[in-house]
């Protein structure tokens, strides 16, 4: 059993690899997001702010970007978009649905940074909004990476 | 149990790689403040060392893999590669000298090599 699963035809590991890069680097980007946002609140500086807005912006989405349409590629090189087993709508779920997320959180980051330039400290309300959205898509992604990794059912 | 060691292996992996992101934004010219440079070591030394240790115990559990197997070797010899030059990023970045962004792209490389044998693993 053990042995099955760690076989896997070579067709699959150019877009598995471009699918865990695109999912590594946005988890790391949001965690960027995160922490660094997390204490703009308390007299964050401008450059902090800006940091969450362009971490959103030039690295998070590009990276769901890539991790999804790997995840598609993926999913039609191992014959699964037919019928797709749970996991596999589970991931899609996950990835969609904090797409919304992630979008919402970079218009309030591109707020904030322009309200920190105008002296609100740290951005104000609207980088503790983006905190928490970045936290619940953290949240789902490590739900996504438990289904990908078990594939339950 | 099969499943459970991968989903680990694969989170101590991701910290690992969430460590190269943030360090990375520091490579480009963007001060994120000590608190977040203080979370991407803590996620380099428990994703570092999960990588390894559940790494290990996954090539001995899995029927097909042995622990003398040439990608496997390559990836504890790339790993001990990203964890110096880690470890150099972290005191260079801390010392403030000018090599810290150099060390910190090959740390980076390191890392994505690791990913490579991976998802490749040649000879297995």
């Amino acid at each position: 059993m053990t042995l099955l699963a760690a076989i896997r035809p070579d067709d699959w590991n150019l877009p598995l690899f471009l699918h865990l890069l695109g999912a590594m680097t946005l988890v790391g980007a949001l965690l960027l997001v995160a922490v660094s946002l997390a204490g703009a609140g308390r007299g964050g500086s401008v450059a902090t702010v800006r940091l969450g807005f362009r971490a959103l912006l030039f690295a998070a989405l590009p990276a769901w970007i890539l991790m999804r349409g790997t995840a598609q590629w993926l999913e039609s090189e191992e014959n699964l978009d037919e019928d797709p087993p749970e996991w596999v709508d589970l991931g899609y779920l996950i990835s969609e649905s904090t797409l919304l997320l992630l979008i919402g959180a970079t218009v309030c980051a591109g707020l904030a940074a322009r309200r920190a330039r105008r002296g609100v400290v740290g951005g104000g309300g609207l980088s503790r909004a983006v905190v928490v959205l970045v936290a619940i898509s953290l949240v789902a992604y490590l739900v996504a990476i438990w289904a990908m990794a078990t594939k339950p059912s | 149990m099969y499943d459970w060691l991968l989903f680990l292996h694969l989170l101590a992996a991701f910290m690992v790689a969430a460590t190269a992101v943030m360090y990375s934004a520091v490579a480009l010219g963007a001060s994120p403040g000590t608190p977040t440079i203080r979370v991407a070591d803590a996620l380099w030394n428990i994703g570092g060392l999960g990588t390894l240790i559940l790494g290990i115990w996954l090539a001995l559990y899995v029927d097909g893999y042995e622990i003398w197997d040439g990608w496997i070797l390559g990836a504890i010899a790339v790993w001990l590669i990203a964890t110096g030059t880690g470890e150099r990023a972290r005191t260079e970045l801390a010392e403030r000298t000018g090599g810290f962004a150099a060390v910190h792209w090959v740390r980076t490389l390191a890392v994505l090599g690791l990913l490579v044998l991976m998802v490749w693993k040649p000879g297995a």
